[in-house]
């Protein structure tokens, strides 16, 4: 799993080790969706990108229309777009199909840019789903509820999502203690301002302001 | 964050250039960083592959990984903020006035 096949250069183990641990939780049952729903809304997602025949899934349209939505245009989604699929499967299905294909945009986006074969999507693993979802929390002039804070705590409705979605950054980006750290490079590879200077240009790209 | 960033490393970088390549950033390899997410974007797999081929010449072959991984990363917060409607601080948005200006992102602000 993860060899990236077709990359020009090898790939820290560091890194395969965060996408392995998102395959495993993309494929396990999530808080409101068992492993077959999760599994389909990403090859729903993947079809929407290369334009081929999209598969039966048994999930909201409403649900379905947010996640292509947001993996191929992320610009486009709106408040009306989340709400929609909110009120017609709740606000914990609509985090969860979010953090889905945001989580497999990072894996993705990693693959494209390397030149590298897409990863298989893993296999649907038995199980009912989790139910571990958050109480008490609201809309903080957000679509969605969330705690206080920045977009760490974005997931924080689904615990279990939350902290896979957190540990994903250290090993592409930053952890949260280098990130206070505005001379951070890694050594050997880009110092935080050449870091930066992808991110910023890919928020720009993508017409959005983090 | 990049302004702050490329001060700490001594660079008199011209921030405009992440919204107008054809300028240059005053950051090294920065040029070549910044075509690299382009040709992902919107490039040709052979532009692609050269603009792989220039990080690896400039930068070397660890960082093509780095930057590749940030692309990633990036992908994934932006729709982690879209999705879920997340707003900016107004403290951060005074703080970073400056580069909105420059950059034109005020429409990208939601109210």
């Amino acid at each position: 799993m993860f060899e990236f096949d077709g990359s020009p250069v090898p790939v820290r183990d560091g890194l395969k080790n965060a996408y392995a641990a998102i395959w495993g939780h993309l494929g396990a049952s999530g808080p409101t969706m068992i492993s077959d729903e999760r599994i389909g809304l990403a090859r729903h997602a993947r079809a929407t990108r290369r334009g081929e025949p999209l598969p039966s899934v048994d999930l909201p349209e409403s649900v379905l229309a947010l996640a292509s939505t947001l993996f191929v245009h992320p610009g486009r989604v709106n408040e009306e777009i989340v709400r929609c699929a909110a009120d017609e499967a709740g606000d914990a299905a609509a985090v969860e199909a979010i953090s889905i294909v945001s989580m497999l945009s990072a894996v993705d986006g990693t693959h494209r840019a390397l030149g590298a074969e897409l990863e298989p999507l893993p296999e649907p693993s038995p199980g009912r789903a989790t139910g571990n979802i958050a109480r008490g929390l609201k809309r903080r002039r957000t679509y969605l509820p969330m705690p206080p804070g920045a977009i760490p705590v974005a997931f924080d409705l689904l615990p279990d999502v939350g902290e896979v979605y957190r540990e994903s950054y250290g090993p592409q980006y930053m952890t949260e203690a280098e990130m206070a750290f505005s001379g951070f490079r890694r050594s050997p590879g880009l110092n935080r301002a050449q870091i930066e200077t992808i991110a910023s240009r890919t928020s720009l790209l993508n017409e959005c302001f983090y | 964050m990049l302004r702050e960033s490329a001060t700490a490393f001594g660079y008199d970088v011209d921030i405009a250039a992440v919204g107008d390549p054809s300028r240059a950033l005053g950051i090294p390899g920065g040029d070549e960083l910044l075509r690299f997410v382009d040709t992902i974007m919107t490039g040709s797999p052979d532009e692609l592959d050269s603009a792989r081929s220039a990080i690896i010449d400039h930068l070397g072959p660890e960082s093509l990984v780095d930057a590749a991984s940030v692309f990633g990363n990036f992908e994934m917060m932006n729709r982690v903020a879209e999705g879920t409607g997340i707003q900016i601080p107004r403290q951060s948005i005074e703080r970073m006035r400056d580069t909105i200006d420059v950059l034109g992102l005020e429409r990208l602000l939601r109210s």
